[in-house]
This record gives structure tokens, C-alpha cells and sequence, in this order.
């Protein structure tokens, strides 16, 4: 007797007997439903986490900052204090320049910014908000903005301290009425009093999200979006109220590129050119990547733990499983009779029972993993729609992905046949070792 | 010339719970020959024994002691998987209740032998249907056995017993659930199987009259065989 007639024998005896079967299947299918539930949420949580943090600069992102020495015995602490940071702590845009080009085949961009003040640009009928914000070339790209006309502040403007500007196509809507804007000198007036003039060479796409504005009711006139200019320019313009050069930085890899290789090397050629000799400061670099695995580890761990803990409703499962393989082995004594007298071996009838108890399982696990999925489906969901309307801030920016486990779905499956192997199989070898005579008899 | 001997049993002792305080011995020491082609009747009252014996024909238990040959194949030597396919191929029973499979449908009920035999599934949908033919039985194939009366489960039982070809047909009391007039139609089958196509076909009963519709007679009673027609008369 051969697998498919086994299937077939399994399934006629699960049909004649419907409800019993679902009422069996019912402790798979809880157990095998919570399990994909929790693996599909921890999956999709992760996945969110990594989609949101790829669409806020990627996981080529790797960011470097100054770190302070910290004394290496317990006891120096006591008389140890934060040390100040002055100008030869900083990292200046030639330093950068020459990180870049020395690891030019690695690193995309290295992005330095200056936060200047606020200010506004009358146009003809509007007077509309910026930020003004000195920067290194790839700012735009790091952010996964769109030009929508022009260039990108670039290296040159920063070399020859250019007053160009990038602007926001909603600058463009409400200061030039939508006309082109390119070429044209505008005056901005900071906060400080002060009047700066540059010239306009590229329009960006704003993007609320990546602007974290999505929740606020402001008019889109209102609105401030960044004014970038070279960040050159802008230490020039900032009265030398702050220090020159950089203590935080942004460096893009390469695609293809592991932005974990390129945070180390880039922290070792800091610290062995800029930082060599300093003892108050080191520098670091931290990429998003592997910051990202930590969190998946994290989230790896409980979603595992979980599962497990549901899984235990599966034995469970497995025991009513058996406990109605029991019985109708009692019930079908006569029918293994009839069998057995008209030739079927023992394992025949062995194979007969174990298919019909792993088919059970089976279709009970299908169901569960079906039943998971959109249990995992709703939940995700539901939890994306609750973050958003009490974090409206952090909501924002997440990017909502479901995604079932597959791994989670597979192991599903195999333990599932295997609940019903090892719970069907004492079923199905007392069935197998009924003598014909006495189970012919039996009334 | 002489017809092969297909059942050769000499000296058939069965005892159930050996070596224990309730043993107890239900056969004395059967001598049986039966010849091919032959109908015999195995008769006796009930408590004499003839199930036991009709088991050990029906390869569905072992003797105790004594040597049973069935189609020259030794049956105290082969083992239980062997027995298996010797009820298989060599033996097709008719039972008193019918034994059919129930929710499952008479053409299936047919097919249940063949499939333990490893016939390919086409294969076996024809001959069942064929068989279900012969016994008047083919606008009801699909019918499950509560769907059907008690002549009409005899009957697919009857086809099932023939499906593989056996040497042997072993019928246990088949008139016993019906009443006379289905009953005749039964053992009309049966005759007609005897004539026909020369079965062998060994019927257990408790009733002479039914005995006595078969060429030979043999009456058993508290183990032992008291009389064999076919021997004229006393053992």
C-alpha cells in the first residue's frame, strides 16, 4: 500500500468524521496560529524598524563623533571631568576632504552640517520660512530627497566659499509663485539681524516625512523647509560665534560596500591622524548597520522566547491529538478486523493510522500558519495605527511592513507532521498489533 | 485424474491460554483434506469448534499443533507478513455479518483486497465493477453498506471474497443475517460460482439443511470431525 493510498484511506476517514477532526485539529491550530502570530509580529517589527531606519538615511549610514577619553581605573574617576572641547578637537572640512579621498572607493559621501538660524525670504507676495543649513555636498542623497531642478550643493562651492543655495520646492511655490527660480539671488534675512545674500542653484522635493511634519495642521505656507548652503560658507557667515569644523559627521558607503568595515577603517584613520595626539578626545564611528543587528538580536531572542512558550500549547495539541486516535481505534477495532482478514499487513494498517493522524496535524498546522498570518496581518497593523496616533512624532517616519516569517512557517509545517508522528504513532501500533480473529469479533 | 489437495490438515490441535489454570482445548486433532473444485460443507452446533477450525483455514490463526498445508505451502512455518498475503490472494471469506467497511462505498468495499494486493487503482475500479456484475450488484456500487439490505451486502461482500482470484472461498454462516428467501439467492451465487468456474468453497454451518445443498458434508462436534459424506458417513 503505497503513500497516496494511505492519503486517500486518511482522508476519507477524516470526511466521515468532520467535526471530530476540526475539534482535534483545534489545539494545532492554536498552537501553530500563536506561534506564526508572534514570529509574523516580531518579523514585521524588525523589518519596520529596518525599512523606517533605511528611509532616514539608510543602513550605509555610519555617523562619527568625538567621544572623551575616559580614565581607565576606577579610582581616576573621582577626579576626572568631562574635558572642553576647543577648535583643535574638531574635524576640519580639510580632513574630511582628505578621509574622502583617500577612501574614496568605499565612501560615497562624507556629510558635515552647520545649523545656522532661521530666517525668511519676502518673495513677491509671500514671505516664507527657512532653516538655514550649511552642509557638505550629499546632504540631498543621504536624506533619500529628489531633485527637482538643478545640483546639489557640491565640493566646489565649498572650496571657493560660494553663496549658492539649495531650496525646497515649496520655498519655490510660495516665494517665486512657482516660477524657476534658478540663478536668481535671493536676500535672507536671519534671525540674527543679519542679511545674507546666495544665489539659488538647485529645488529639492520636500518630503513631510522625512521632515518629520506629517502630524502638524501648519498651512503648507508656513512651513519651514532647509535652505542649504555650503558649509563653507556658512562658518564664514557665523560671526565666529561657534567653533570651526566638525564634531559629528555623517559618512555614506558605497553600495556594496559593509558600512561596518568602512566605520572601522574610518575610525582608525581619524584617531590616527587627527586624534593622534589628542588626549582629551578620541573619535567613533558608529554604523546604523550593525546598531540595527543589535536591535534584531534583541527582538530575535523574545520573539523566540514567545514562540516557545506557545509552542507548549502544541504537546498539548499533540495529546488531544492522540487521545482521539486512541478511540477511534477502539471504534474502527472491527474495520482493522475486515482489513487485516482480507490481507493487510500489520504495517499497512500501522501506515493507515499514523497517515491519518499526521494528515490531521497537518491540516491543522495549514490552518494554524493561514489563521497566524492574519492574526500577525491585523496586530501589526493595529500596533503601526497606535504608535501613529500617540506618537505622532515617531509615526510618521515608521514605514509599516508585515512580513510572516518563512523560517517560522517551514519549522511550523515539519513540527506539526512531527506532533502528528510521534502522537499517532502508539495509535496507530496498537491498531497494527490487534489479532484479526479478536477484532473481527469485537461488537 | 486426481484434483490437487488445496487444504491438508493433519492432526489440528488448537488450546487457548497454554500452560495456564484456564487452559482449554478447542480441537482434538482435525484430519481435512479438501480437493479442488470441491463444496464442502463444514457443519456443526455452535460451541463445536467449526470457527476455530474455519480460522485456521482462513490462515487467521495458528494451530497448536499439528501441520496444516494450504496449496502445498506450509502454514506453520511462514510468518505473520506471510499469512498476510496468503488471506490476500488465496482465501476469500464471506462472513455471517457481512464485514464490509462501513461509509464506504460497495465498489471501494470490492477494491479493499486488490488494494492490499498493490493493484494499480484503474485496474482495480474495473474488476471490482466487474465483479459487482456478477453478483447483480452494479447500479448500487456506489451505495455504502447502510445504504443497502442484507442480501445486497452479502452480495459486495461475496464479489469482494472473488475479487483476487482466491483458491478458496471461506463462507461463515453467509445465510445467517438473512432471511430464507434472500438466503437462497446467496447460496445461488455460490452454486453458481461452484459450477461454473469450479471454486472451491468451504461453507461453515450450523444448519443441515443449508449442508445439504453442498456435495460433501462434514460434521464436527466438541472438536473432533464425527462424520465426512465423502468418507460414507462415520469417521
Amino acid at each position: 500500500m503505497n503513500l497516496s493510498e494511505s492519503l486517500r484511506l486518511a482522508m476519507e476517514s477524516i470526511k466521515a468524521n468532520k467535526l471530530r477532526a476540526i475539534l482535534t485539529m483545534l489545539g494545532i491550530i492554536i498552537g501553530i496560529s500563536s506561534v506564526i502570530t508572534i514570529t509574523t509580529i516580531g518579523n514585521s517589527l524588525q523589518q519596520t524598524i529596518s525599512n523606517t531606519m533605511s528611509d532616514l538615511g539608510g543602513t550605509y549610514l555610519i555617523s562619527g563623533y568625538l567621544e572623551a577619553v575616559y580614565p581607565e581605573d576606577d579610582e581616576d574617576w573621582d577626579s576626572w571631568e568631562y574635558p572642553e572641547i576647543d577648535e583643535d578637537d574638531m574635524i576640519s572640512y580639510k580632513d574630511l576632504m582628505e578621509y574622502k579621498e583617500k577612501f574614496s572607493k568605499q565612501v560615497k559621501h562624507v556629510i558635515a552640517q552647520r545649523d545656522l538660524y532661521n530666517g525668511t525670504v519676502t518673495g513677491e507676495e509671500n514671505t516664507v520660512n527657512v532653516s538655514v543649513v550649511g552642509t557638505t555636498s550629499g546632504l540631498i542623497e543621504s536624506m533619500k530627497l529628489d531633485m527637482v531642478a538643478g545640483r546639489d550643493i557640491s565640493d566646489r562651492d565649498n572650496e571657493e566659499e560660494k553663496a549658492t543655495a539649495v531650496v525646497s520646492d515649496l520655498f519655490v511655490k510660495y516665494a517665486f509663485n512657482g516660477e524657476n527660480p534658478l540663478g536668481k539671488q535671493i536676500d535672507v534675512s536671519l534671525s540674527d539681524g543679519s542679511v545674507i545674500k546666495v544665489n539659488i542653484v538647485g529645488i529639492y522635493k520636500y518630503d513631510a516625512k522625512k521632515f518629520n511634519n506629517l502630524g502638524s495642521n501648519q498651512s503648507e505656507k508656513d512651513i519651514t523647509t532647509y535652505l542649504l548652503i555650503p558649509v563653507m560658507y556658512a562658518e564664514n557667515i557665523d560671526n565666529g560665534q561657534d567653533m570651526n569644523g566638525f564634531s559629528f559627521i555623517n559618512i555614506i558607503a558605497k553600495d556594496g560596500e559593509n558600512p561596518t568595515e568602512v566605520a572601522k577603517d574610518a575610525q582608525e584613520y581619524f584617531n590616527s591622524t587627527t586624534y593622534k595626539d589628542n588626549e582629551d578626545f578620541q573619535f567613533k564611528c558608529q554604523d546604523l548597520a550593525s546598531e540595527l543587528g543589535i536591535i534584531n538580536t534583541v527582538l530575535n531572542v523574545i520573539t523566540i522566547a514567545i514562540s516557545v512558550i506557545a509552542a507548549i500549547s502544541l504537546v498539548v495539541g499533540g495529546v488531544g491529538v492522540m487521545n482521539i486516535m486512541l478511540v477511534s481505534v477502539v471504534e474502527r477495532t472491527r474495520e482493522i478486523g475486515i482489513r487485516k482478514a482480507l490481507g493487510a499487513k500489520n504495517h499497512s494498517i500501522q501506515t493507515q493510522f499514523l497517515t491519518e493522524s499526521v494528515v490531521i496535524c497537518l491540516i491543522g498546522g495549514l490552518i494554524g500558519i493561514i489563521i497566524g498570518i492574519l492574526n500577525g496581518f491585523v496586530l501589526a497593523k493595529v500596533a503601526a495605527v497606535l504608535v501613529s496616533s500617540f506618537a505622532t512624532d515617531i509615526g510618521s517616519m515608521l514605514t509599516v511592513t508585515v512580513r510572516p516569517s518563512v523560517t517560522a512557517i517551514v519549522v511550523s509545517v515539519v513540527f506539526s507532521m512531527l506532533i502528528g508522528i510521534i502522537f499517532g504513532s502508539y495509535p496507530a501500533k496498537r491498531a497494527a498489533g490487534m489479532s484479526p480473529i479478536d477484532a473481527l469479533r469485537y461488537e | 485424474m486426481e484434483k490437487k489437495i488445496l487444504i491438508d490438515m493433519k492432526q489440528i490441535v488448537k488450546r487457548y491460554h497454554e500452560n495456564e489454570p484456564n487452559e482449554l482445548e478447542i480441537l482434538h486433532g482435525i484430519d481435512l483434506q479438501v480437493r479442488e473444485g470441491e463444496f464442502v460443507a463444514i457443519v456443526g452446533e455452535s460451541g463445536s469448534g467449526k470457527s476455530t477450525l474455519m480460522n485456521m483455514i482462513g490462515a487467521l490463526d495458528r494451530p497448536t499443533e499439528g501441520s496444516y498445508f494450504l496449496d502445498g505451502e506450509d502454514m506453520g512455518k511462514i510468518p505473520d507478513t506471510k499469512l498476510s498475503e496468503i488471506r490476500n490472494q488465496k482465501i476469500g471469506f464471506v462472513f455471517q455479518n457481512f464485514c464490509l467497511i462501513p461509509r464506504t462505498s460497495a465498489v471501494r468495499n470490492v477494491e479493499v483486497p486488490m488494494m492490499y494486493a498493490g493493484v494499480p487503482r484503474k485496474e482495480r475500479r474495473k474488476r471490482a465493477m466487474e465483479l459487482l456484475e456478477m453478483v447483480g450488484m452494479t447500479e448500487r456500487a456506489t451505495h455504502k453498506p447502510n445504504e443497502l439490505s442484507g442480501g445486497q451486502n452479502q452480495r459486495v461482500a461475496i464479489a469482494r471474497a472473488m475479487v483476487n482470484n482466491p483458491s478458496i472461498i471461506l463462507a461463515d454462516e453467509p445465510t445467517g443475517a438473512l432471511d430464507s428467501q434472500t438466503g437462497h439467492l446467496v447460496m445461488d451465487i455460490f452454486h453458481k460460482l461452484h459450477k461454473e468456474q469450479h471454486k472451491t468453497i468451504v461453507l461453515i454451518t450450523h444448519s443441515r439443511e443449508l449442508a445439504k445443498e453442498t456435495e460433501r458434508i462434514i460434521t464436527i462436534q466438541d472438536g473432533n470431525i464425527i462424520s465426512d459424506s465423502d468418507m460414507g458417513g462415520e469417521v
